[in-house]
């Protein structure tokens, strides 16, 4: 595959940012290290810019540690405490948002993080991926190598994109949908042993489990995007 | 505790590490929490449920610190006293090293134009992908690209500036 496009527009800075922030898809990242390899200009460069982002991290991380100052958790409680009757009623929910939460309680099977640590957290009844399945489900092409492979990428009826993806390490498949910014999961399926064992001659197209792809089948969805078309989806950030 | 409620107090060290990313003092960003709070609970209906709070809070955030910077005319000539010399006293050695790395940090940040600093925040600070932010700030993805690498550039030639051991 040789696409002329991927790095198109970009200038070397940009380019340069992009790889380090992990948004280059295989190819490009590819060429970016051989580059850089026979260039100590550019490897200098790239080490300065990955130090700053370290630093930058580094220097605000400390206040996840800070206890949170006691008015800021009472504001919160307070506002409770004084306006009960505007909590919103679990019945006013949206219609899709019920219907998501019974697929998601129907079809959960084998293995699964719940509610709130691996791949998937829960939230408000609907699942969500999270840490390196949310990074991957939004920036890796299936053509993309790395612990967690995407296969199908396509568009459901209603227009959401949708994407399978097999995750070996969490022994964990399924099919997640772009909603609102993060991927919901519709289905998810314990991936089978035998899939992980040889993980670099398999694809996640060919891994899928079956209850993955009948839930690709009950969207009603059409084609798959072909890779050309994946990569200008994920280049829009998934905005339809 | 409505699960909305509980998510926003389980958001709040997130919050707070943000705002100081974008204040220029840890009161000015427990400031801006307070405000993102309120304006987010008198909204909370406009919250759809299985969308990202963090997303949402986050673009609460930003708007809430656009009106304020707007509304108080920038106060750079007035830089808040730095209240994070407190704790220097029982810090060792190697936690004042990273205290004085924070700090340098801190002052190019500050320097930055308003809209590169929400950029560079939102990926580097609060780990955002691309395109998450650029829904976060609102913007088309290469106008998060761009604002993301001036920002990039711009902290990189202070850093630099600022390490001793740096000369070339």
């Amino acid at each position: 595959m040789n696409d002329p496009n991927t790095t198109h527009g970009m200038t070397p800075e940009e380019r340069l940012i992009a790889y380090l922030d992990g948004e280059l898809d295989a190819e490009a990242r590819a060429r970016f290290e051989a580059e850089a390899a026979a260039d100590p200009r550019l490897a200098a460069e790239l080490a300065a810019h990955r130090r700053v982002a370290a630093q930058v991290a580094g220097a605000y991380a400390p206040v996840l540690d800070e206890p949170v100052p006691p008015h800021l958790v009472a504001l919160v409680t307070a506002a409770n405490d004084r306006a009960p009757a505007r909590a919103p009623s679990r019945l006013g929910l949206p219609q899709w948002a019920a219907l998501a939460a019974c697929l998601v309680a129907g079809v959960l099977v084998g293995r699964l993080a719940w509610p709130q640590s691996g791949a998937l957290a829960a939230r408000d009844g609907a699942l969500v991926a999270r840490g390196s399945l949310d990074r991957a489900l939004t920036a890796q092409l299936a053509s993309d190598e790395g612990p967690i492979r995407i296969g199908l990428t396509f568009r459901a009826a209603d227009g959401r994109y949708c994407r399978t993806f097999a995750d070996p390490a969490e022994a964990l498949a399924g099919l997640a949908c772009r909603q609102s910014g993060r991927w919901l999961a519709v289905t998810t399926a314990t991936l089978a042993p035998a899939a992980g064992a040889a993980p670099a001659y398999r694809t996640a197209a060919s891994e899928t489990p079956a209850a993955v792809l009948a839930a690709v089948d009950a969207l009603k969805a059409g084609d798959a995007l072909d890779a050309k078309a994946e990569r200008a989806a994920r280049d829009r950030a998934w905005v339809k | 505790m409505a699960a909305f409620d509980r998510e926003i107090v389980e958001l709040l060290p997130r919050l707070r590490r943000l705002a100081r990313a974008l204040t220029r003092s840890p009161a000015d960003a427990d400031d801006l929490v307070q405000l993102s709070v309120e304006r987010a609970l008198g909204r909370r209906d406009q919250w759809r449920p299985g969308t990202r709070l963090d997303s949402w809070m986050f673009r609460i955030m930003k708007n809430a610190w656009i009106d304020e910077t707007r509304a108080r005319s920038r106060r750079s000539a007035v830089l808040a006293p730095e209240e994070a010399g407190d704790r220097v006293g029982e810090d060792g050695a190697a936690a004042m090293q990273a205290r004085l790395e924070a700090r340098a940090v801190e002052a190019a940040m500050a320097r930055l134009p308003e809209d590169q600093r929400l950029a560079v925040a939102l990926v580097l600070v609060e780990g955002l992908s691309y395109g998450e932010a650029a829904e976060v700030l609102e913007i088309p993805p290469g106008t998060l690209t761009s604002r993301l690498v001036r920002g990039r550039m711009a902290l990189a030639a202070q850093l630099r500036q600022d390490e001793p051991e740096a000369a070339p």
